[in-house]
C-alpha cells in the first residue's frame, strides 16, 4: 500500500512573532514495514531549514529558523510512504514476559533503537505505581510477550473512554488513567507505564493512520491527527512489535510512523521557541489517503 | 597519662607557654575517649599540637570562643555571598578545627583522584562517541541509559577542545583502616570549591601562623590551572570565559557569585546571552561580544530549549548548535554526568583496568548493581547488612516513603535495573568542636580535580571536609554533614610563595574582564535609582516630622507648606492622602509613607535596592552588601528610625564615592542616582520654590532647602535670611552645589559621553543628545525666571531620557535574542 500524507501546521499568532526556531520532527522515518519514497516540506510566509545537531529520539529532524517578523506560520509537510507490514501473530514459541525484559537490561545497542532505551521511566511517562498495579495483571512474567502486550491493549481498549475533551497535550498519564478517559497519546503513555513499570522495553510511536476506512470497516479512531501509539520490543527475531490500545489492534497496513521516541517530548513534529508577547492558536489538519486500490488491508483477518 | 610540660625557657614568653599546655591537655583529654582509628589518635600528634597551639594562642583555654572566631570570620567572608536573614545562612558552619593530612599521604590520594579523573573522561568520551565498552560486552547499555544524565543527543558530538569534563569533585571516606574510598563522583557542576576557599580564609585569619607552622599547600595554583585549562580549549588566544549560574534563586549563586569572582569570569544568566549564527554572545552595553566558554551550572537539560527541555525559560537557544560547532567550550560537556549514576561505581575496577590498564589506586565503595541475575542474589542475600539505594536518579518504588520489605523484593524482581546494594563504610573521626572541649565525629572529604593548560589533571590540595553529627555515622547517612572543616596538607617542605599572589588565596586570580553585561549596567542603574528615591522620601519624611535646623521648622511648618509636603510625597507613591492634616494624621501618613508595603514606601523602595543588590553581589563589595541587607529598622520614633535609615544610605552612598573603582558599572549607579535626584529636585523646586500660583512662603524656602540638604551652604553663604532667587539659585542652577539640578545635569552628560557607544560615525546616540539638551535647558536658565513650566519639561527630559539610556543599554530595550514564549504542537 502507497500512502499519500499531507500534515498542515498552521500557527495564528496574536501579535506579531519577531524571531522563531523550530524542531520540525515531521518526515516520516524509515521503519520496518515502511519506506519514505518522496517528501517535500514548506514553510509559508518564510523560513530558514537546516540541520539540527542534536537529537533524542529516532526522528529526522530539521531545524526552522524564522527571523523576520511574522503574524502566521504554516508548515505543510508532504509524505509518499509505501508500507508493508504484516499484521503480527502471537505464537507459543514467542519469548516470555521475563525473556524480553532480562534480555533488554543485558543488552549491548546502546542506540536510539536499542531496547536498553526504553525500560526506565522518562521525563513524561514516570513509573506510576497505581497505572503500574492495574497494568500488572496482564502481565505476568510467564506470558508471552505479544499476546501479554495485545490482552493489556484491549483492556485499555475496553476500560477507557475516547474523550477529545478530557485532557491535553501535557496532561500526566496519571491524571488520564484516574478519570478514565483521553485520546491515543494518553492511552499510549498508560500503556507504556504499565509495560515499563514491569522492567519491559516500550517506546512510544508518533505518525498516522489511514483516514478512509477499507468499504465495510469502521473509521479508525484518531485518523484526522497525528496518531500515537505503543511499540513493545519482543526479543531479537521479532524486534519491535506495534500495539494501538486506542483501537485495541496491532500496528500493520494502516499505520505509518513518524518518530520514535521514549515519550512524546522526544518526537513532538513541532516544537520550539518563539518571540512574541501574543496569544498563539494552532490548527493541524492531516491528510492520509491510499494511492492504490486499497489490497494491503487483505492481509487482516 | 599526659606527662607535665616542661616550665617556660628562658626567653620563652608566658602565652606561647600557656598555648603549649592548653593544646597538650586538649589532645590528651581528646585522645582519652577517641575512637581507635581516629585522625588524630592514629596518627603522629606533633601537627596537631601545633595547629592546636595556633588555636590556644588566639583563644586561651576557651574553645567555645575559637568556634565562635572562626564562625564570625567565615560569615564575615561569606556575607557578600549570602542572603542574610533569609533562610540562605552558610549550609555548613565551620569548623574551628581544620583536617589534617600529611603531604606524603595526600600524594596517594592526589594520584588516585587524577587516575580517576582520567578514566571518567575516557569512559565519557567513549559513550558518546564511538561505544565501544558497550558493544564490547564491558558495560551494558541499560547501565548508561538508566541515568537521566545521559543525553542521547549529546551522541556523535566531539566537545569543543577535545575534552568532556574540565572540573569535577569526589567524595572521599577514610576507612576504619586509614584507606581511603570513593563514595560518589560529581562531573556536572561539583558544588563547594567555593566553600573550600571560604574555610581557608575563614581559619587562616584565625590561625594565622599555621601556614608557616605546617607548611599548608596553597589552592591558588588550583584555579589558576583550572581556567588556564579552559583557556587552552578556546579556539581564540585571549578568551571571554562566563560562569553561566541559574540565577539568584539558586541556592549555590552565592558560591557561583563568589567563584566567579575568584576566577575573574563573567558572571551570566541564560539572559545574558545569544546564541546567533551558530556563536554565542553576551549581551553587554557596547554591543554583543563574543564568548568563547562556560562554566556552567545550570542543569544541562535547560542549557537549551531546542537541544532539550523546550519549556526551559532559562536556556539559550541554539547554544548546543554552537557547542557542536567548537564554537564554545561548555564546562562540564552536556551529559557528562551519565557517569554519576551509583550503579557506574559496580563498574569502576573492571573499567579502570579495561580502559587504562591499571586497577584503581582509590578504590570505589563496594556496589552491587542489582540488574544482573548473580548481583541481584548477592544483595537479596544481603539485604540487611547492604545500603540498598536508588541505582540512577529517580526514587524506585520500592524505596519509595511507605515501601515495606515485601514491596522491595517485589519491585526488585520486576525492576532490578533500578537498585544498587553498596556496603556500609564506617568512618574515620576527628576532632571538632562540641560545647567547650574536642569531641571525635565522624568525617568525608570532597576533593576537586580540574583540567590544567595542557590537559593534565591538577588536584587542589585540601577540599571541603564535611563532618557528621552523630559519633557513629557511615558514610551513607552522613549525607551533607553538619559542619564543614577546612583541609590542609602539610608537610615539612616549605611551599614556596607565588608570585602571582601577593597574599595566600585571598587575592583573585584575574582582574574582572571589563565587559559589562547589560543585566548588570540595569541592576547598577536602578540599584542608584532606588537608593536616591529612598533618600529623597526619608528627608520629606523628616520635614515632615520636624527635624529642620530652622528653630521654626518641623512641626510648626504652615498648613499650606505641610500641604505641599504630604503632596509631594503623596505624588512619590509614598503613600494614599491622609484623611487630613491633624498631628496624629500626619503621624500615621508618615508611618505609612516609611513602611506601607503596596505603595512606593521607603520599606519598598529599601526592598527594590536590597533584591538588586542581591543580584549583583559578584561586583559590590561586602561592606556595601552588608548595609543593603541590613534589617529594615521596625523599634523606636519614626523619626529615629527615619534617621538610622538617611545615615546607612549616607554610609552607602559614601562607600559607593569612595570605594567602587570607576568602571562602568559605578557610571551606571552613579548615573541612576544624577537622574533621580534630578527628577526629585526638580519636583521640588516646582512645589516649594515658584511664585506664579502660590507665593513662595519662608517655610516653603526653608523645606525646600531641606529638601535639597542645602540648608548649611545657604546660611553660610547668605547669612541674612531666606528669599526666593537666592534660594532657588542655589538648589537649582548652581553647578558648585553637589545637590543641585545644573550639577546633576553636567555628571549625567558626563557619563554618557564616557560610556561606550555602537556607532564608529562619531554622532551622539538619542542618549547622550538628550542629555546635552538638558544640560544646556539648566546651563541658560535664571533663578529669578525659572518657571513651572521650564522645570515640569526638565522632569519630563529626565523620564525620556532614562528611557532612552533603558533601550540603549539594558536586555529589557533591546531586540529580544530568547525565548520568551514556546510552541509545543
Amino acid at each position: 500500500m502507497i500512502y499519500h500524507i499531507r500534515h498542515i501546521t498552521r500557527f495564528d499568532y496574536g501579535n506579531q512573532v519577531k524571531f522563531a526556531r523550530c524542531n520540525l520532527r515531521l518526515k516520516p522515518i524509515d521503519w520496518p514495514g515502511q519506506h519514505l519514497e518522496d517528501y517535500t516540506l514548506t514553510v509559508e510566509p518564510v523560513g530558514r531549514l537546516g540541520p539540527a545537531h542534536a537529537e533524542a529520539g529516532l526522528a529526522n529532524v530539521t531545524r526552522l529558523v524564522v527571523d523576520t517578523p511574522v503574524r502566521t506560520l504554516s508548515i505543510e509537510s508532504a509524505a509518499r510512504v509505501t508500507v508493508d507490514r504484516l499484521i503480527p501473530i502471537p505464537d507459543a514459541s514467542d519469548p516470555t514476559l521475563a525473556d524480553i525484559a532480562a534480555w533488554a537490561r543485558a543488552s549491548h545497542d546502546l542506540s536510539a533503537a536499542g531496547p536498553a532505551n526504553y525500560i526506565y521511566p522518562s521525563p513524561l511517562i514516570p513509573l506510576d505505581p497505581e497505572i503500574g498495579d492495574w497494568c500488572a495483571q496482564d502481565l505476568t512474567p510467564d506470558r508471552g510477550c505479544l499476546e501479554a502486550g495485545m490482552a493489556l491493549a484491549l483492556r485499555i481498549q475496553r476500560d477507557f473512554q475516547f474523550d477529545g475533551t478530557a485532557t491535553f497535550v501535557d496532561t500526566p498519564p496519571r491524571d488520564a488513567f484516574r478519570q478514565r478517559r483521553g485520546v491515543c497519546q494518553d492511552f499510549a503513555q498508560i500503556m507504556i507505564t504499565g509495560l515499563r513499570a514491569a522492567g519491559l522495553p516500550a517506546a512510544y510511536a508518533s505518525g498516522y493512520i489511514r483516514t478512509i476506512p477499507p468499504p465495510g470497516q469502521p473509521r479508525l479512531v484518531g485518523a484526522d491527527a497525528t496518531h500515537a501509539w505503543v511499540l513493545l520490543w519482543c526479543g531479537p527475531v521479532r524486534g519491535w512489535v506495534g500495539i494501538d490500545p486506542t483501537n485495541g489492534i496491532w500496528m500493520a497496513g494502516d499505520h505509518i510512523v513518524m518518530a520514535v521516541g521514549r515519550d512524546y517530548a522526544e518526537i513532538a513534529p513541532v516544537d520550539g521557541v518563539v518571540l512574541g508577547s501574543g496569544a498563539q492558536q494552532m490548527d493541524v489538519s492531516v491528510d492520509v489517503e491510499p494511492l492504490e486500490g486499497g489490497l494491503s488491508y487483505s492481509t487482516a483477518p | 597519662m599526659a606527662t607535665q610540660p616542661a616550665p617556660p625557657a628562658p626567653g620563652q614568653s608566658a602565652p606561647l607557654f600557656d598555648a603549649q599546655v592548653h593544646a597538650r591537655r586538649w589532645i590528651d583529654d581528646y585522645i582519652a575517649r577517641a575512637p581507635l582509628h581516629d585522625l588524630l589518635r592514629s596518627g603522629p600528634t606533633a601537627p596537631w599540637q601545633a595547629m592546636l597551639e595556633e588555636l590556644a594562642a588566639v583563644a586561651s583555654d576557651d574553645l567555645g570562643h575559637a568556634r565562635e572566631r572562626v564562625q564570625r570570620h567565615a560569615t564575615d567572608i561569606g556575607t557578600g555571598f549570602r542572603i542574610i536573614g533569609d533562610g540562605e545562612e552558610r549550609p555548613w558552619p565551620v569548623s574551628p578545627v581544620p583536617l589534617l593530612i600529611d603531604a606524603a599521604e595526600w600524594t596517594g590520594i592526589a594520584a588516585g583522584v587524577a587516575q580517576r579523573a582520567e578514566l571518567l573522561e575516557r569512559v565519557t568520551a567513549d559513550l558518546y562517541g564511538a561505544g565501544t565498552l558497550v558493544a564490547n560486552g564491558t558495560l551494558p547499555a541499560a547501565l548508561v541509559t538508566g541515568s537521566p544524565l545521559f543525553l542521547r543527543p549529546m551522541v556523535g558530538i566531539d566537545p569543543p577542545g577535545g575534552h568532556h569534563l574540565h572540573f569535577i569533585g569526589v567524595d572521599l571516606a577514610r576507612g576504619p583502616g586509614g584507606e581511603w574510598r570513593v563514595l560518589a563522583d560529581h562531573l556536572r557542576a561539583p558544588a563547594g570549591a567555593g566553600y573550600a576557599l571560604e574555610n581557608r580564609l575563614a581559619v587562616a585569619r584565625t590561625l594565622g601562623g599555621l601556614q608557616a607552622k605546617l607548611n599548608v599547600q596553597r589552592h591558588a595554583p588550583f584555579f589558576a590551572a583550572f581556567r588556564a585549562g579552559i583557556a587552552a580549549a578556546c579556539r581564540r588566544t585571549d578568551p571571554r570565559i562566563g560562569l553561566l549560574t541559574p540565577g539568584r534563586y539558586n541556592p549555590s549563586y552565592p558560591e557561583q557569585a563568589h567563584l566567579a569572582r575568584y576566577l575573574g569570569l563573567l558572571l551570566v544568566e541564560g539572559a545574558d546571552l545569544a546564541a546567533l549564527e551558530g556563536k554565542v554572545y553576551v549581551r553587554t552595553i557596547a554591543g554583543l561580544k563574543r564568548i568563547d566558554a562556560l562554566w556552567r551550572r545550570l542543569d544541562p537539560r535547560l542549557l537549551d530549549p531546542l537541544a532539550f527541555d523546550t519549556h526551559s525559560q532559562i536556556g539559550v537557544p541554539g547554544l548546543i548548535d554552537a557547542w557542536a560547532d567548537g564554537e564554545v567550550v561548555l564546562a562540564n560537556a552536556p551529559g557528562a554526568g551519565a557517569l554519576e549514576a551509583p550503579a557506574f561505581a559496580a563498574f569502576m575496577p573492571t573499567l579502570s583496568r579495561a580502559v587504562l590498564g591499571e586497577t584503581l589506586k582509590l578504590p570505589t565503595i563496594a556496589t552491587w548493581w542489582c540488574a544482573g541475575d548473580a548481583q541481584r542474589a548477592h544483595v537479596e542475600a544481603n539485604l540487611d547488612t547492604l545500603t540498598i539505594a536508588p541505582a540512577f536518579g529517580h526514587l524506585p518504588l520500592g524505596l519509595a516513603d511507605h515501601a515495606s520489605r515485601a514491596d522491595l523484593l517485589a519491585d526488585l524482581a520486576r525492576r532490578p535495573q533500578d537498585y544498587v546494594g553498596q556496603e556500609e563504610v564506617a568512618l574515620s573521626t576527628m576532632p571538632v568542636v562540641v560545647g567547650d572541649r574536642l569531641e571525635p565525629r565522624p568525617f568525608t572529604l570532597r576533593v576537586f580535580a580540574a583540567r590544567g593548560a595542557d590537559g593534565e589533571w591538577v588536584v587542589m590540595p585540601g577540599g571541603f571536609g564535611r563532618i557528621g553529627e552523630h559519633p557513629q555515622a557511615t558514610a551513607v547517612a552522613i549525607g551533607e554533614g553538619l559542619w564543614s572543616a577546612d583541609v590542609c596538607i602539610h608537610g615539612s617542605e616549605p611551599v614556596a610563595a607565588i608570585s602571582l599572589l601577593t597574599a595566600p588565596d585571598s587575592l583573585h586570580v584575574r582582574r574582572n574582564p571589563g565587559t559589562l553585561p547589560s543585566r548588570v549596567a540595569d541592576n547598577f542603574y536602578w540599584l542608584g535609582r532606588y537608593l536616591e528615591r529612598g533618600e529623597a522620601l526619608l528627608a520629606a519624611i523628616r520635614v515632615l516630622l520636624g527635624n529642620s535646623i530652622d528653630v521654626d521648622g518641623g512641626a510648626v511648618l504652615s498648613p499650606a507648606t505641610v500641604g505641599k509636603l504630604v503632596g509631594l510625597i503623596v505624588g512619590a507613591g509614598g503613600a494614599a492622602h491622609p484623611p487630613g492634616l491633624s498631628r496624629a494624621a500626619l503621624t500615621a501618613f508618615a508611618r505609612a509613607a516609611m513602611e506601607d508595603e503596596g505603595w512606593q514606601s521607603v520599606a519598598a523602595v529599601n526592598r527594590y535596592a536590597r533584591e538588586i543588590g542581591e543580584a549583583s553581589r559578584d561586583r559590590l563589595s561586602a561592606d556595601m552588601v552588608r548595609l543593603l541587607e541590613a534589617p529594615f529598622p521596625t523599634q523606636r520614633g519614626m523619626l529615629e528610625r527615619a534617621g538610622t535609615l538617611q545615615r546607612r544610605y549616607a554610609a552607602i552612598a559614601g562607600l559607593s564615592a569612595e570605594h567602587m573603582v570607576r568602571n562602568d558599572a559605578w557610571r551606571f549607579h552613579d548615573l541612576g542616582r544624577r537622574i533621580e535626584r534630578a527628577m526629585a529636585t526638580a519636583r521640588a523646586l516646582r512645589l516649594f520654590g515658584m511664585k506664579d500660583d502660590t507665593v513662595s512662603t519662608p517655610d516653603d524656602l526653608s523645606t525646600l532647602l531641606d529638601l535639597g540638604d542645602s540648608q548649611i551652604s545657604y546660611r553660610q553663604r547668605y547669612p541674612t535670611g531666606v528669599a526666593r532667587v537666592p534660594v532657588v539659585d542655589l538648589v537649582a542652577l548652581d553647578p558648585g552645589n553637589p545637590r543641585s539640578l545644573a550639577f546633576q545635569a553636567e555628571r549625567i552628560a558626563e557619563h554618557l559621553a564616557k560610556l561606550p557607544v555602537l556607532g564608529d560615525d562619531d554622532m551622539a546616540e538619542s542618549q547622550q543628545s538628550h542629555a546635552t539638551a538638558l544640560a544646556a535647558i539648566i546651563a541658560t536658565a535664571t533663578a529669578a525666571d525659572l518657571n513651572p513650566d521650564t522645570l515640569g519639561d526638565v522632569e519630563r527630559r529626565l523620564g525620556t531620557l532614562s528611557e532612552a539610556v533603558a533601550r540603549r543599554y539594558f536586555l529589557q530595550g533591546a531586540e529580544p535574542l530568547r525565548a520568551v514564549g514556546l510552541t509545543l504542537a
